[in-house]
């Protein structure tokens, strides 16, 4: 054994080595000599948390929405999918996504337009306090939106101003939403705007344009990239906000309440008992536009999420 | 068509004049190239008149109209970019149709022009191309056929041919020339390049640090240059320089090895004053072939440097005083000299020799200001001025 420990020839010492070792330390020591062995464990481990983490809950929604009566298990006992009709027929589901698609689009659009605006204005234009004013921007899309919450609806309510009364109305929650994910737009449109070389906005003026018919004809269509990223981002952002869509407004679908509205109503929709199944079909139900949107742009995201960031 | 006229035209930066007092005139129909070293001023001065840029003061005149601070498109100008600045989005068509579309004309109308202007530039038959799918050249042609399409008063140039290849500039340079004959419209062309200058222009304007220098036709600023910065930049090589000063009997140059008999008086100056001689690469002979100057001076003792062989002429560099340092830094190297002679001279380097110069083709600037006094010193009792082929006997 001294011997073999004190032979200078390594392979011969690995051999011995390897014989008087259980399988983890086996596979410790093929690892060592190939890491690459290790990143890969590393890589199946953590993308197995991830997806027991995300997908789980996202299963388990089916299952209690496939499963028919009470007892849920990891394997739905059957599946029954008249939860999914039951979420039609019980409320005016429809009526809850069209609120939450219109208020999404519509925050989308102003959002865009006022964020392209002011990407031109920070992006191409050269002006005192352009930096402070950045920062500002930045700093208010940090405040806790909760901040907001209290004298807005106030305001919306009419107590500031008796002739302003938006509450249970698309702008009660228009206008906040889009205040809280202009700011991501600005930066993102502010970077591809930049981008734009300035002979094109030059030509385009010199070709007859105004400085905003360059930014709608020229600057814009050669941003899309960023442009469509901006607008995903802020259509998401909007068709999940939880806070303002379920302060906003009564909870009626005729009151422009979101989806959140929706699912609230389906938790009562049963008359004696908590109808878990209809909820998680309309839950799942909801996910989908959302889904779609991400698979059909997930292109376009991921390239003007990286090229903005590449090029800055 | 129209003329341009920019009065006591001012721009200033935070920290930079970039224009300072520029009164230009550009007559209906020329050509007038403006050009001078990088951050002169031209781009500027060619911004002003596009309105990309407003001025700090002064006015812009375009035809009859004052248009200071009208916006770009209500000028009745069109631009071709140094960078091209096609629209990538849009195909040839677009690109060229865009000015029309935006002034609503009828499709008909656009379709004609569209094709008269690809027809002038030769691209006809690629009008659904898009700017990427095309070379340099053809990008460029698109860029002049968008600017003439709207058929503008004034056409303005900046540097359109600087990101070309050479042997593309060359015919570039040609074919606008054409297009000026054709068109016959007023051309602001701004360019670095003073070889784009002296092909293309009817008068070439010379700025310098913000300050118009000269504007004359091209080989008016080649032959009388009216000051040291002009002669030291048009022209390629570039005028040999040698301070000195004025004698009782000529010039003699700071280091004592130069020297060019005259009549101060005749020649405007007086005895003391300090001036440059300049004079150009090919005004300076071999003392051999004195007889191919209009009319030689007394030989230079100099002794030949460096040979630089270009084919059709070889430069040979000449030391006045071989003893001292060649301060190359110096734009007025004293000491060297630039000579131009035929590819078949036999001069080796290091040789000991006489030159002799073309004095009809000596230049004094003033020695402070560096303006002009005199082009040509011959036959000088007429006065200051060019010179004449009447010999001067040297007094």
């Amino acid at each position: 054994m001294t011997t073999s420990q004190e032979d200078p020839t390594v392979a011969g010492s690995f051999d011995e080595r390897e014989l008087e070792r259980g399988p983890i330390q086996e596979w410790v020591n093929r690892a060592i000599e190939d890491p690459e062995r290790a990143y890969r464990a590393m890589f199946y481990v953590a993308m197995l948390f991830f997806m027991v983490t995300t997908l789980f809950p996202f299963y388990w929604l089916l299952v209690v929405a496939v499963t028919p009566g009470s007892s849920y298990a990891l394997v739905p006992a059957g599946v029954d999918l008249s939860a999914f009709g039951s979420v039609f027929e019980r409320i005016d589901f429809l009526r809850y996504m069209f609120n939450s698609l219109f208020l999404a689009t519509v925050t989308t659009v102003f959002v865009l337009l006022l964020a392209s605006l002011a990407g031109y204005v920070f992006g191409r234009l050269e002006f005192p306090g352009r930096q402070p004013l950045m920062l500002l921007i930045l700093a208010i899309s940090y405040f806790p939106p909760a901040a907001f919450f209290l004298p807005l609806y106030r305001l919306f309510t009419g107590n500031v101003f008796p002739w302003l009364e938006l509450y249970n109305t698309p702008g009660s929650m228009v206008l906040p939403f889009s205040s809280l994910f202009m700011p991501l737009s600005i930066f993102i449109l502010t970077t591809f705007y930049g981008q734009i070389p300035d002979g094109l906005e030059d030509a385009a003026r010199v070709e007859g344009t105004t400085r905003l018919g360059a930014l709608f004809r020229v600057i814009i269509p050669l941003s899309a990239p960023g442009v469509a990223t901006a607008g995903v981002l802020t259509f998401i952002a909007v068709y999940n906000e939880f806070f303002f869509s379920f302060l906003m407004t009564d909870g009626g679908a005729g009151d422009w309440a979101p989806i959140v509205g929706g699912l609230i109503q389906l938790q009562r929709a049963g008359q004696f008992e908590v109808t878990f199944s209809v909820m998680a079909a309309g839950s799942i139900i909801a996910v989908l536009p959302v889904t779609i949107l991400v698979v059909v742009a997930q292109e376009k995201i991921v390239s003007g999420l990286t090229s903005g960031a590449l090029k800055e | 068509m129209a003329r341009v006229q920019l009065d006591d035209v001012v721009k200033r930066y935070d920290d930079v004049t970039a224009v300072d007092n520029m009164n230009l005139e550009i007559r209906d129909g020329e050509f007038v190239v403006l050009v001078g070293p990088s951050g002169c001023g031209k781009s500027t001065t060619m911004e002003t008149v596009a309105g990309l840029t407003h001025p700090t003061s002064g006015t812009v005149n375009i035809g009859d109209r004052e248009v200071t601070r009208l916006p770009p498109k209500d000028r009745g100008i069109s631009m071709v970019f140094q960078n091209i600045a096609l629209f990538p989005h849009m195909d040839v068509y677009d690109n060229i149709s865009f000015g029309l579309r935006l002034r609503e004309y009828e499709k008909a109308e656009i379709d004609e022009r569209v094709e008269r202007a690809a027809s002038v530039v030769q691209m006809e038959g690629m009008l659904d191309r898009m700017p990427d799918a095309m070379s340099g050249g053809q990008r460029q042609r698109v860029a002049i056929a968008r600017a003439i399409v709207r058929e503008p008063e004034v056409f303005l140039m900046d540097e359109p041919l600087a990101n070309l290849d050479a042997k593309l500039r060359v015919t570039m340079r040609t074919e606008l020339q054409r297009l000026h004959k054709e068109l016959d419209t007023t051309i602001i062309y701004v360019t670095h390049n003073q070889a784009e200058a002296m092909t293309m222009a009817d008068r070439i304007a010379v700025l310098n640090a913000g300050h118009l220098q000269q504007i004359d036709p091209p080989l008016v600023c080649y032959n009388e240059p009216s000051n040291l910065f002009v002669a030291g930049f048009i022209g390629s090589p570039s005028m040999n320089f040698a301070r000195g000063e004025v004698t009782n009997d000529g010039y003699r140059s700071v280091n004592g090895h130069l020297g060019i008999e005259f009549d101060p008086m005749d020649a405007g100056v007086q005895p003391d004053q300090s001036v440059t001689l300049g004079v150009r690469p090919e005004d300076v002979y071999p003392v051999a072939d004195a007889e191919s100057a209009d009319e030689p001076s007394d030989p230079v003792a100099v002794t030949s440097d460096v040979l630089e062989p270009m084919g059709d002429e070889i430069f040979v560099y000449l030391l006045t005083n071989p003893d001292a340092d060649v301060d190359l830094e110096d734009q007025n190297a004293d000491n060297q000299l630039l000579m131009s002679v035929s590819p078949d001279s036999d001069i080796e380097a290091d040789e000991e020799m006489d030159v002799v110069f073309d004095r009809s083709k000596i230049h004094l600037f003033d020695g402070d200001s560096g303006d002009a006094i005199v082009h040509g010193i011959t036959n000088l009792s007429t006065g200051a001025g060019s010179g004449t082929a009447e010999a001067e006997g040297d007094d």
